[in-house]
């Protein structure tokens, strides 16, 4: 650089930090001053060159870990570093978060979700219990008759009591017919199934019982069976890249040996030629 | 974002926080909630800012763990020292000078030449899994020398020269941020740029890396 140039303005060129008239003179300043252009030619490459400096990327998650406000006194608050760099600390909920435990939430996911879809409900009432599908909430036909139910306060005021004191003695008789029956070993109680968007079913707890262990268990064989593709397809993939991988670091340290050798022949010719002239010249 | 892409984790930009509403909460306002007692929002913080604070520790010290110590206890002694903030400056600001002065006790403690030497040998299966798909193994070990040299020319500044790089080159704050931080009028801070930036391009062109060579690869 000549006497003439300046350096701070240079840099600032070089970090697009100039307004438009000055960028527009240090411009007409660069295209007389070759030394300036050098420069800053240097620079620009050295910048590029800067970037290839990159500091490692380590596994953070530490966090301030009380609820202490910031106007406590110091030592009231610490930081969670992570579970890794503390062997005896709690796991994150990353840690917890295996496969099998993936497929358990997803597996109770599809489940709840279809319950929610198919709107199972399960009732008990005086004549057995009952398992309802469907959306339609008036009353089906062939629903179980709702058990009469016990009047708060504020209701019984119109309530003939003699109805009342019969429909409990109904209720207790059914009771004991129920307690009755589920003492029997063949006989189970019955079950209804109510379906509001099919023709009804009229089906035992035990074949219910059935249905739904078929139903798990086919859920559950399906569900082994995309796992077992899963895994040996990711068996597969990790094979793949092993290999690939090996086969790259065979093919570098071929050229690396190839290098090393050429380098190697090459000082020991350089030697060989020094020690042969420091003979010929004693 | 700084140059580098020290982009900090769970943010799309370090002065914003996206939330689940779609509200972008700027520093200031979580510093404000952090101020009230909301330990969530200083957490967001040092979400945020953890990456870069961690990066401009380990190019001033070099040292991956202590590196990491730094960056712990800056957001530590931000936290505690929160009420004292006065926004005044960019809460960004505020943690590189807490960075900064923790940086410079660790290094009068130690005593030491400043960044990390870089290792002799290179370790062919590390630098593996590191490849990408396109880069062959002799351009990743090119591009480890070429790190390893630009430590070492680093390293081979003083001080002043070389955070004023830092600061602006890798983490692309302003003439006047730096001169702010360091506490130095703007000239000094172009000035310490300039003669940084020339002896490191001499000392990399000594070791056969010019520009040009380094643009190519």
């Amino acid at each position: 650089m000549t006497t003439n140039c300046d350096s701070e303005l240079l840099v600032s060129y070089l970090y697009d930090d100039l307004s438009g008239e000055d960028v527009a003179a240090f411009e007409r300043h660069l295209r007389g001053c070759a030394a300036c252009r050098e420069a800053l030619a240097g620079f620009r490459g050295l910048r590029s060159t800067l970037s290839t400096w990159t500091p490692p990327q380590p596994d953070f998650a530490f966090e301030i870990a009380d609820s202490h406000s910031p106007a406590l006194p110091p030592g009231h608050a610490r930081l969670h570093a992570p579970a890794h760099a503390h062997p005896h600390a709690h796991p994150s909920w990353r840690a917890w978060w295996t496969p099998a435990a993936g497929l358990a939430a997803a597996a109770v996911l599809v489940l709840a979700a279809a319950s929610a879809l198919a709107h199972v409900e399960i009732r008990t009432g005086a004549d057995g219990f009952s398992v309802r599908t469907g959306w339609n909430t008036s009353a089906s036909a062939n629903a179980p008759v709702p058990a009469p139910a016990l009047a708060s306060p504020s209701a019984s005021a119109g309530v003939d009591l003699t109805k009342y004191e019969a429909s409990v003695a109904d209720m207790q008789r059914r009771l004991r017919e129920l307690e009755a029956e589920s003492h029997k070993p063949v006989m189970p109680s019955p079950v209804r199934m109510v379906s509001q968007t099919g023709p009804a079913n009229h089906l035992s707890d035990a074949e219910i019982l059935t249905r739904v262990r078929d139903l798990l268990a086919q859920s559950e064989s399906r569900q082994q069976r995309e796992l077992a593709i899963r895994i040996a397809q990711v068996v597969r993939d990790v094979d793949a890249q092993r290999t690939a991988d090996l086969a790259r670091i065979q093919q570098g340290l071929g050229r690396i040996d190839a290098m090393t050798t050429a380098d190697a022949a090459a000082h020991r010719e350089l030697a060989n030629y020094v020690i042969t002239s420091t003979r010929q010249q004693k | 974002m700084p140059p580098d892409g020290q982009t900090p984790r769970g943010a799309s930009k370090p002065t914003e926080n996206v939330t689940s509403l779609g509200m972008a909460s700027t520093d200031e306002e979580l510093v404000a909630r952090s101020m009230g007692g909301d330990l969530d929002s200083f957490n967001q913080l040092v979400l945020r800012w953890e990456r870069p604070i961690y990066a401009l520790a380990y190019r001033v010290i070099g040292r991956e763990d202590d590196a990491r110590d730094v960056c712990q206890e800056t957001f530590l002694r931000a936290f505690r020292a929160l009420g004292g903030f006065k926004g005044q400056a960019k809460f960004s600001s505020w943690l590189y000078r807490i960075t900064l002065n923790l940086c410079r006790d660790w290094i009068r403690r130690q005593r030491r030449q400043p960044v990390a030497q870089a290792p002799e040998g290179v370790d062919l299966l590390d630098l593996v899994t590191e490849t990408t798909p396109t880069e062959s193994i002799e351009d990743l070990v090119a591009r480890r020398e070429l790190s390893h040299a630009v430590a070492r020319a680093m390293a081979s500044l003083p001080d002043e020269q070389r955070t004023a790089i830092i600061l602006k080159e890798y983490h692309g704050l302003t003439f006047q941020e730096i001169a702010d931080l360091l506490d130095c009028p703007l000239s000094t801070v172009k000035t310490r740029l300039y003669q940084g930036l020339t002896v490191l391009r001499r000392q990399l062109a000594g070791a056969g890396l010019s520009g040009d060579s380094l643009t190519r690869r």
